[in-house]
């Protein structure tokens, strides 16, 4: 399912990049390279463009978020590559700097995510080909600092669970598989959301992440 | 008899030789310069105390007295610090700063402050208390000079006097009409100029002595008080607590992050690996799976043992049973033989031993990494209120108390923790061997 995408690897626990290293080439990606510190990083992206690199938070030298830094900036350089963020610890403040400049091919997840594999390389494919993948607990921080309590209580259990679903950067296929219920049912219930909360109906994924993510912080 | 040594001899010999030099050096010269101007500003001192505090007194039926008198302490602070400045600029004499003041918010917040102002009111007892001091240095140091002066100049002006000036100290130590000789001639004119070359020599001591006394004053009353300065070494002590109980944190949080954290990631994605392997029933690789799960198998183990070590770091789960079963076990695992003796007639509180232990840990650390030694040796006894803990090893020696502050973290962590409690770390580790390290910590803290 995933031929020849690229992707880069900047994790300073050798524990772990080699466990990714070993995951993904297993499962069809194929790694350009796995350095362990964020000049490594910028060497390896300018010289073979990957379609996409994980980028672990902390890393030498300082150890805290020396990978958020080396991210915003790999973006401002090269507005094609994919970033996924990777972390043990979820900040909202990590997320809004990285969201900042639009939510395009940009994804950011608990490293436990790994452990269902399926999911993650799903998700690194999705930021791969451009769209978002916000860790769970990203949206349930983000749900809960929201100051539109009102607007979020209107909403009924099963829009509550596809807003956030659709704010992880997942596609209405993937909720209708989620939730196991069919796309048209998802369809109906994001346009309910859509106008219960007074959002502008956007196609594309992105986009519309990008405005639930603006309705919360806002 | 007195038997001097021979150090003693010299020391007095050379004295001896210097001590005719003495008026001509700048020493003698600043101390008489700051006795002039410290008791002009004493007088000025004084007399602003007088009005001011009399006013404030005479006023304390009312509300402005207490305000007056508020004002004034203000003022003496500042007459205070004047004279701070006076002791480091002519005499060299560093006084430490006291507080500076701080007023609590609002005008009854700031009189409040003002009246209980312990720096004020020190700096009330100096200048009242140098008064004396300074009336005292007139007649008996400073007279010295002035006499010296007014004999040697003689032979200028002494044509019309039939005598030089003379008070103070002076005026008693010579009976009366001493340097009044009948005859104003050449020889009575000689004789004073020699007599004033004397006192000329003599001057500096008597002006040192009252400088000297002015000095201890101004350090007892100018500097900060003793009370300050403990509240001070406690509030260093507990910005080294809670800067090494931070750093400590961060440190558990770190090997919390890249040991056990990742390992434990690691070992999900290998599972999750696996699982998902078994799930493809069509062409199941059993091998891979096989290997997935020998790893994870190996990396929770590894996992367990990373941790064990992290939580036996954090607090020795045998330290609650006492002193000797912890440092028992830190001996037996240390890489040089190590003898243990535990002497203890009472328990020391459990900060207390376990900031023994934990010193006793380091300092095996470094026998071990840095001593080159062959055997070392731990001794724990107690002292009356104090344990003392003795580190001793026979290896190269060397380390020095300086050096260990900058060498390791580690170490700088040891000294700071056992100055918290009010202990001591003493170094005594010549080049060359045996190391001696002693620790003093009171048992209960």
């Amino acid at each position: 399912m995933s031929d020849s995408i690229r992707v880069a690897i900047a994790e300073d626990s050798a524990i772990l990049r080699d466990g990714l290293v070993q995951l993904l080439a297993d499962r069809g990606f194929e790694i350009t390279d796995a350095v362990s510190d964020p000049e490594g990083l910028h060497e390896s992206v300018t010289r073979d463009l990957p379609d996409v690199a994980v980028v672990d938070i902390r890393m030498p030298p300082t150890f805290t978020d020396e990978g958020l830094r080396a991210a915003i900036e790999l973006r401002r350089r090269h507005p094609t590559l994919g970033i996924l963020l990777f972390s043990q610890y979820i900040e909202t403040r990590y997320a809004a700097e990285l969201l900042a400049d639009g939510a395009a091919g940009i994804g950011y997840l608990l490293k436990d995510r790994v452990a269902d594999v399926s999911d993650f390389v799903e998700a690194l494919v999705r930021v791969a080909s451009g769209g978002t993948a916000l860790d769970p607990e990203v949206v349930t921080q983000l749900l809960g600092a929201s100051r539109k309590i009102d607007s979020l209580s209107g909403l009924s259990g099963r829009e509550r669970e596809v807003l956030s679903l659709m704010a992880e950067g997942r596609s209405n296929a993937a909720i209708a598989t989620t939730l196991v219920i069919s796309e048209g049912a998802v369809e109906k219930h994001v346009a309910n959301i859509f106008t219960k909360l007074d959002l502008p109906v956007s196609q594309s994924d992105h986009r519309r992440v990008l405005a639930v993510l603006r309705f919360l912080d806002s | 008899m007195i038997v001097l040594s021979e150090a003693r001899l010299n020391q007095i010999r050379d004295f001896g030789r210097s001590a005719w030099r003495e008026p001509f050096s700048s020493r003698a010269w600043h101390e008489l310069g700051f006795f002039m101007v410290s008791s002009m500003l004493t007088g000025v001192g004084f007399v602003f105390i007088a009005v001011t505090m009399g006013a404030g007194i005479a006023l304390t039926v009312t509300f402005i007295g207490l305000v007056v008198v508020a004002a004034s302490l203000r003022g003496t602070r500042g007459l205070g610090r004047f004279h701070r400045t006076l002791a480091r600029g002519f005499i060299d004499e560093i006084i430490e700063e006291p507080l500076p003041f701080s007023a609590r918010p609002g005008f009854f917040g700031w009189l409040q402050s003002a009246l209980r102002d312990r720096v004020g009111w020190r700096a009330v007892a100096y200048c009242v208390i140098k008064v004396p001091l300074s009336v005292f240095g007139v007649w008996f140091a400073f007279s010295v000079w002035v006499d010296a002066f007014f004999c040697l100049t003689y032979p200028l002006w002494g044509a019309g006097a039939t005598r030089p000036n003379e008070f103070g100290v002076v005026l008693n130590l010579f009976p009366p009409g001493f340097l009044s000789v009948q005859s104003s001639g050449f020889i009575h004119g000689l004789f004073i100029f020699f007599t004033g070359g004397l006192l000329l020599l003599l001057a500096p001591w008597p002006m040192r002595a009252v400088v000297f006394a002015d000095r201890r004053l101004m350090h007892t009353l100018l500097g900060p008080d003793p009370v300050t300065a403990r509240v001070r070494s406690l509030e260093d002590a507990r910005a080294q607590t809670v800067d090494a109980s931070a750093a400590t944190l961060r440190r558990i949080e770190r090997d919390l992050h890249d040991g056990t954290q990742a390992q434990l990631v690691a070992l999900a994605m290998q599972l999750g690996q696996a699982k998902e392997k078994l799930a493809e029933a069509g062409d199941l690789d059993i091998d891979e799976v096989r290997r997935l799960i020998n790893d994870a198998h190996g990396g929770a183990k590894e996992a367990i043992v990373e941790l064990r070590d992290l939580a036996r770091g954090i607090h020795p789960p045998v330290l609650d049973t006492g002193l000797e079963g912890a440092l028992s076990t830190l001996a037996a695992r240390s890489t040089v033989p190590v003898e243990l003796t535990v002497v203890l007639e009472e328990r020391p509180t459990h900060a207390i031993e376990a900031i023994a232990y934990f010193s006793v840990a380091e300092l095996l650390a470094n026998v071990a990494q840095h001593a080159n030694a062959s055997r070392a040796s731990v001794r724990c006894t107690q002292h009356g209120k104090w344990l003392r803990v003795v580190v001793r090893d026979d290896g190269r020696g060397g380390a020095q108390p300086a050096l260990i502050g900058s060498a390791s973290s580690g170490l700088r962590g040891l000294i700071d923790r056992v100055h918290a409690v009010d202990g001591t770390l003493e170094v005594n580790s010549p080049a060359g061997g045996p190391t001696i390290m002693t620790i003093d910590l009171p048992l209960h803290a």
